[in-house]
């Protein structure tokens, strides 16, 4: 492009040079797309670049600007990528690529941290029906972002045998439990724990299976885990963590399951997940 | 030599504290200056990052660097982030906070790169201003570091080091003075790196940052990647020479080696403000 010798480099006020630089930068298409884009064109005409960027030694200001614009997809990819290793894993590198370039698209980063940049990922799939796969890698997604959800999330005390055995027997019916504020609990259509594994050991992603599967995420010393769940123990831990009273949610279990051995399997349950730290606290 | 103004500890040599690290760093405590944390990191999350941080921030003096405060930025100031910068400033009892000259964005986006200011008299007003206010709210002292950049605006009416000689003095911050970045700036723009060295404030510089690059032949890309190459550890040597020996900070953040790997290299820089000690004595 050669420089317009009509534009006024006084034309270019701080605020009009960055929301050019932005428009150029975060543009899903090539440089010349980018530098031509409504968005941009608005700010600074395509005509006047060499009125606003010089040249180097060895680049064109369109090579030059073309810097930022490569490496702002790249950077968004891998931020994505590092939160939703399985899905990467599922689509393969250069679906993944072209998946967060759409994403970022209708979901750019408005936080001061890039943790956040995925918070979007599986409402996108679903504002996506079309999209190949899109219930499944909803599902996925969901999976995934539970995972750094719980990642991150406030350390909770943790509910010890000691502290559940100090309650007396009549308190029991009546008490709550109070899961950790890492504790999260998925139901899919999909099941999703086979992706995970197959990406956690290098192996390749099965084809997705529709099958309503059961999920928690949750975190212990702060490791993050995910554990499969019956129909059964997702229904007992979906009542424990909504609040339903013990007496209540175990009756509630058992009589789901085969009356003799009922209770003994639902306490065999309950003695897991307080080993495992789910809950932080009881309230008589 | 100069002091730095605030008179703020020599802390030696220190690295950038990873995750990769945290199991050696804690396991084997090795003998490090401080450790430089990457703000954002730390700032939302009450998971393992923090706990490892805590106990860090126990055994080591801690200096903060962030990349989101956008000092050049025509959107308003994020107090609400600020607030949180504040607050771990003061939960790990930070030495110093730092961030870039630069902007990350407007209209309520981030891009999260480092975008590139025209250097101009309503750009530095601009910045000025801002970086008053920040240091106002923070009830500190903030130390902001040069920038690599890979593209130069006509309309700039002074050159980079004059904008942040002038900034430094109209702030009134500091400066965290990166060898790395004016190499590679000055490859990719055409200009003597000692030009630009000579013009900085020295008694206003916290500390020095270095780092790898990767070299496209066309220009220089800061990738933090790699090994400081030996014309960064010249230039190095030339900046303790000419703005005072500080306390340097060698920076690896992709491509992670182990930490042997990165202290040995952060190590060298010690034995560059050694011998400059010795040579002034």
């Amino acid at each position: 492009m050669r420089r317009d010798p009509n534009l006024r480099v006084e034309a270019f006020p701080l605020s009009t040079v960055q929301r050019w630089l932005q428009a150029v930068v975060v543009h899903p298409g090539d440089i010349m797309e980018a530098l031509t884009s409504s968005e941009a064109e608005m700010e600074v005409p395509s005509s006047g670049l060499a009125s606003l960027v010089k040249a180097s030694h060895s680049l064109t200001p369109e090579e030059r600007v073309d810097i930022y614009h490569g490496m702002y997809l790249l950077r968004m990819e891998e931020a994505l990528a590092s939160d939703y290793p399985a899905t990467k894993h599922f689509l393969g590198a250069q679906a993944f690529c072209d998946l967060a370039r759409d994403y970022v698209r209708r979901y750019p980063s408005r936080s001061y941290t890039l943790n956040r940049l995925g918070d979007h990922l599986p409402q996108f799939f679903l504002d996506e029906p079309g999209r190949r796969h899109a219930p499944f890698l909803h599902d996925l997604a969901s999976a995934e972002l539970a995972v750094s959800q719980a990642f991150d999330a406030e350390e909770s005390p943790k509910l010890t045998a000691e502290s559940l055995q100090a309650i007396p027997p009549q308190a029991w019916d009546s008490a709550t439990l109070q899961p950790t504020a890492a504790f999260r609990l998925l139901r899919s259509r999909y099941a999703v724990l086979p992706h995970l594994e197959a990406d956690k050991r290098g192996l390749p992603s099965p084809a997705p299976l529709r099958k309503a599967s059961f999920l928690v995420v949750y975190r212990r010393d702060y490791s993050v885990y995910r554990m499969g769940l019956t129909r059964g123990e997702f229904a007992l831990l979906d009542d424990l963590a909504g609040g339903v009273p013990l007496g209540q949610a175990v009756a509630r279990a058992a009589a789901r399951l085969k009356k003799t051995e009922g209770e003994k399997r639902v306490f065999a349950w309950f003695r897991t997940w307080v080993a495992e730290g789910m809950f932080s606290s009881v309230n008589p | 030599m100069t002091r730095n103004l605030w008179h703020f500890k020599d802390l030696g040599t220190g690295v950038g504290l990873r995750a990769p690290h945290f199991g050696h760093i804690l396991g084997e405590k090795p003998e490090v200056g401080f450790f430089e944390i990457l703000t954002e990191n730390y700032l939302d999350t009450g998971g393992r990052p923090l706990y490892m941080l805590d106990q860090v921030a126990e055994r080591y003096p801690i200096v903060m660097h962030g990349v989101s405060m956008s000092v050049g930025s025509t959107d308003p100031l994020d107090f609400a982030y600020l607030a949180k910068v504040k607050a771990l400033a003061e939960r790990i009892k930070a030495q110093w906070v730092s961030d870039h000259i630069c902007w990350t964005g407007v209209a309520g986006r981030n891009t999260h790169d480092l975008l590139p200011l025209p250097y101009t008299d309503e750009a530095l007003r601009h910045t000025s201003a801002r970086v008053r206010a920040i240091q106002d709210f923070l009830e500190r002292p903030v130390a902001l570091e040069n920038p690599s950049t890979y593209l130069e605006f006509v309309p700039s009416s002074m050159t980079e080091w004059e904008f942040i000689a002038r900034l430094a003095e109209e702030a009134d911050c500091g400066l965290l003075f990166d060898v790395n970045n004016v190499y590679v700036s000055a490859f990719n723009h055409g200009f003597d790196p000692r030009t630009y060295i000579d013009a900085i404030p020295g008694k206003r510089v916290c500390h020095y940052h270095l780092a790898g690059h990767t070299h496209k032949g066309t220009h220089i890309l800061d990738t933090h990647s790699d090994f400081v190459v030996d014309p960064v550890w010249e230039l190095y040597g030339y900046t303790l020479r000419r703005l005072g020996s500080r306390a340097t900070l060698l920076e690896w953040d992709a491509d992670i080696p182990p930490f042997e790997v990165v202290h040995a290299e952060a190590l060298k820089a010690q034995a560059w403000r050694d011998k400059v000690v010795r040579r002034a004595a």
